[in-house]
């Protein structure tokens, strides 16, 4: 129980990995992506947490109970939102893939090469 | 066999990589018995100094501002790297029609739908709303109802179709909403230099404790995320539903406007 | 309250590999619906509210919606050609 997080965090780093290297698709692959950004929010509130402390909100509870740290909330908060935008412009490059080179399929497109 | 060779390179890297992220994983504090210094001395000392009940949002917006203004502007730049992949691509004309493709059905909207899109639309965008307002009390804040709000405004699309949709919802005011956002932020943390004191310092009233609008230059900024977001997100789905229309005219795409 | 943070964990990884395994991105559209709720329910139980509140809107509404809209897009990008 005391190393679960950070073997959860690894765990879903490394399927997230899996996927990408081996995805037929690229709506898939950036999904992928995705579940590689939802492990390093693990990490981050699980850093965070303490047993028996409340939220870090002090409006029901006067200030001082104890409470898990507020940082990484902050940071995970943020970085939930702004990924979904990064997400966004990751599929507007895969429409653009697809109105260029008519497939979307990773392992049939060739990188860009200049015309000889 | 390109593939062949990624796979057998992930497996071989994997393999290597495993006990180095074992001792990582049993050289990390045990969990949930550590306590961060800097989490303790937020939690111990903010609601007396700055007067608001929900650290993580004073984290956000008060003691980490100028972080929160670089995910700002990354929200702005990927927005615009959106619309202008799409709508260089597609040109700008709009049209009303969707383009109808082979052998799918077209399905009628029902009036249930619609009555329930139209009530439930509203009450998600008053909830969005409040959820923004009461971001430095309560658990929220401008991110979650910005996203609310954005979330809102598609739920009207669902209900009204798209002609009416884009009438309703239109893509000028979206990005007005957008960029005012993010300038009111960056003008809360210049201005302070006008007066002689730091960036990002809190200038404003702080007013008293767990009333909804203490906090003193929190609840301009916690607005001013609240627009670029929802601005942002609708904006971006707009675009990309823009991308299913029909094409009115045959101009060439990146012509038009 | 142990147990209840063990099995969110677990659940939580598992949420994460069938995304992954949904190989059809129609249907992954409801593996990322499920990683988002499971992952919602997760920052809950870890004492993060507005992270939880975050989540649930972000990774279960907009995410997927975004990923459908983008799927029709692609469809109609390939009819025009």
């Amino acid at each position: 129980m005391s190393v679960l997080p950070w073997c959860v965090a690894a765990w879903l780093f490394a399927v997230g990995i899996y996927g990408v290297v081996t995805s037929r698709h690229y709506v898939h692959l950036v999904g992928c992506l995705s579940v590689c950004q939802s492990a390093t929010y693990v990490l981050l509130l699980a850093v965070g947490f303490h047993w028996n402390a409340g939220p870090p909100i002090f409006y029901d509870h006067p200030p001082g109970t104890p409470a898990v740290d507020p940082v990484v909330q902050a940071l995970v908060l943020t970085d939930i939102v702004i990924g979904a935008t990064v997400t966004a412009l990751l599929l507007a490059i895969v429409v653009q893939v697809q109105k260029l080179s008519g497939s979307v399929d990773p392992q049939r497109l060739r990188p860009l090469r200049p015309n000889a | 066999m390109r593939a062949r060779w990624r796979a057998a390179g992930l497996a071989v890297s994997t393999v290597a990589l495993l006990p180095a992220a074992w001792s990582v994983i049993v050289a990390m504090p045990s969990f949930g018995e550590h306590v961060s210094p800097y989490g303790a001395a937020v939690n111990a000392v903010v609601p007396a100094a700055r007067h608001v009940s929900n650290m993580v949002a004073a984290v956000n917006f008060d003691l980490r501002g100028l972080d929160t203004l670089g995910e700002e502007s990354m929200l702005l730049c990927a927005v615009t790297g959106t619309v202008v992949l799409l709508r260089g691509a597609r040109g700008e004309e709009t049209s009303g029609s969707a383009i109808r493709l082979p052998g799918r059905a077209i399905a009628q909207r029902s009036d249930a739908t619609i009555l329930i899109c139209r009530f439930a639309a509203t009450l998600l965008f008053f909830f969005g709303v409040y959820v923004a307002l009461h971001g430095l009390v309560t658990p929220g804040g401008g991110f979650q109802g910005g996203v609310v709000i954005a979330s809102a405004l598609l739920l009207l699309y669902l209900g009204e179709g798209y002609a009416h949709w884009r009438s309703i919802v239109r893509g000028r005011v979206l990005s007005v909403l957008e960029g005012a956002g993010a300038l009111l932020f960056v003008l809360v943390g210049l201005i302070p230099l006008a007066f002689g004191k730091a960036a990002f310092q809190n200038i404003l009233p702080l007013g008293t404790f767990r009333d909804l609008y203490a906090g003193g230059t929190m609840v301009v900024v916690n607005a001013a995320v609240a627009c670029a977001v929802a601005g942002g997100f609708t904006l971006i789905l707009l675009e990309f539903m823009e991308e299913t229309r029909a094409p009115e005219t045959e101009t060439e795409p990146g012509e038009g406007g | 309250m142990s147990w209840l943070t063990g099995i969110m964990l677990v659940v939580a990884a598992g949420a994460g590999v069938l995304v992954v395994l949904s190989r059809d991105p129609k249907r992954q559209l409801f593996a990322l619906f499920a990683n988002g709720l499971v992952l919602s329910l997760l920052f809950f139980v870890l004492q993060a509210p507005d992270v939880a509140l975050s989540e649930i809107v972000v990774g279960a509404v907009v995410v997927p919606l975004l990923f459908l809209v983008a799927l029709a897009a692609i469809a109609v990008a390939k009819v025009r050609e």
